[in-house]
């Protein structure tokens, strides 16, 4: 166990405490792309470039379009309601 | 003290971890039965260099093929809930230094996804992580030249085409081996001189092809049915 896996251990654990424990909506899918990015790396090291290629490209590619997309689909909605809601 | 609590669990899930890693890459493996035949015989039996290509697509393709059925389910069902035959939400884009360089770069992200398809059996790689990155490469688009510019060129019913062919290529790779070997999914490559070669192993070759033009498009098709505008009501 090299001086870098320790390094990138810790900064894997620290990008996943920050996309649990982050407010904002965009600061916990950009934290998971970090920790998918970081994990890829790690896959790398241990010699597994199949699952590094799969968790790189999905996990720091496809989530965070598909989460980003999502959660603006929620926030427009809730803005084009907003002024049009008689209750508030 | 919740917090407390969940911080004591997240170090001790972590230590743990860094103890499990540093007890695996000290002591060796020891290989099972199946293991150890798949290691040894893996790339005579199929013809495959990468082993894991040969026990994904060979030894356990119906495993494979159980998983892309849940992939074609997945994109069945998203697009059944959220298509709403509208033109998606249009934005303009990025800038146009974004957009020129990401014109340079496209084709060789395109020859890099075609690459991992077509190498599968040999280096490491497959038609799943290839087809996500000619899946990511529509996303992109959409990101970087406004939503409607993937959309108005390649419509949905093509990818979807794209799509079902992909699936079939898969199912036919199933039957032939029905008809050449005996048995679903079997593997009908019969030329030991050829092996290590792009065009050797039958079936492994072709459900990379299939497997990639299917997540490919499954997965450009789920994005967009997310983006479109819908229709409240009316």
């Amino acid at each position: 166990m090299t001086l870098i896996e320790y390094f990138l251990l810790v900064f894997l654990f620290g990008a996943a405490l920050s996309a649990l424990f982050s407010r904002e909506n965009l600061t916990s899918i950009i934290s998971l792309s970090i920790f998918s990015t970081i994990s890829a790396v790690l896959y790398l090291l241990y010699r597994a470039p199949d699952v590094a290629l799969a968790q790189i490209v999905i996990g720091a590619g496809l989530y965070t379009a598909i989460f980003i997309s999502a959660i603006s689909q929620i926030r427009t909605d809730r803005q084009k309601n907003r002024p049009e809601d008689p209750l508030q | 003290m919740k917090i407390f609590l969940l911080l004591v669990l997240f170090s001790g899930i972590g230590f743990l971890l860094i103890d499990n890693l540093r007890f695996l890459s000290n002591s060796g493996f020891s290989l099972g039965a199946a293991t150890h035949y798949y290691v040894t015989q893996g790339f005579e039996q199929t013809g495959a260099l990468n082993l894991v290509s040969s026990i994904l697509y060979d030894f356990r393709a119906f495993d494979s093929l159980g998983e892309s059925t849940v992939i074609f389910a997945a994109v069945s069902g998203i697009v059944s809930l959220l298509s709403r035959k509208t033109l998606p939400v249009s934005s303009h884009g990025l800038s146009i230094i974004v957009k020129r360089i990401f014109g340079i770069l496209t084709p060789f992200l395109f020859v890099s996804g075609i690459y991992l398809i077509l190498h599968g059996h040999l280096s490491p790689g497959g038609g799943f992580q290839g087809g996500v990155i000619l899946g990511t490469i529509s996303i992109v688009f959409c990101i970087v030249y406004g939503s409607s510019f993937d959309y108005t060129r390649y419509s949905p019913q093509s990818k979807t085409i794209l799509e079902v062919s992909g699936a079939l290529l898969f199912l036919a790779m199933g039957i032939i081996g029905i008809f050449l070997e005996g048995f679903f999914l079997a593997n009908w490559f019969s030329s030991p001189e050829r092996l290590g070669k792009l065009l050797t192993p039958g079936s492994i070759f072709g459900i990379n092809l299939g497997v990639g033009i299917k997540i490919g498009a499954g997965l450009s098709i789920i994005f967009y049915s997310i983006i479109q505008k819908r229709i409240e009501g009316k």
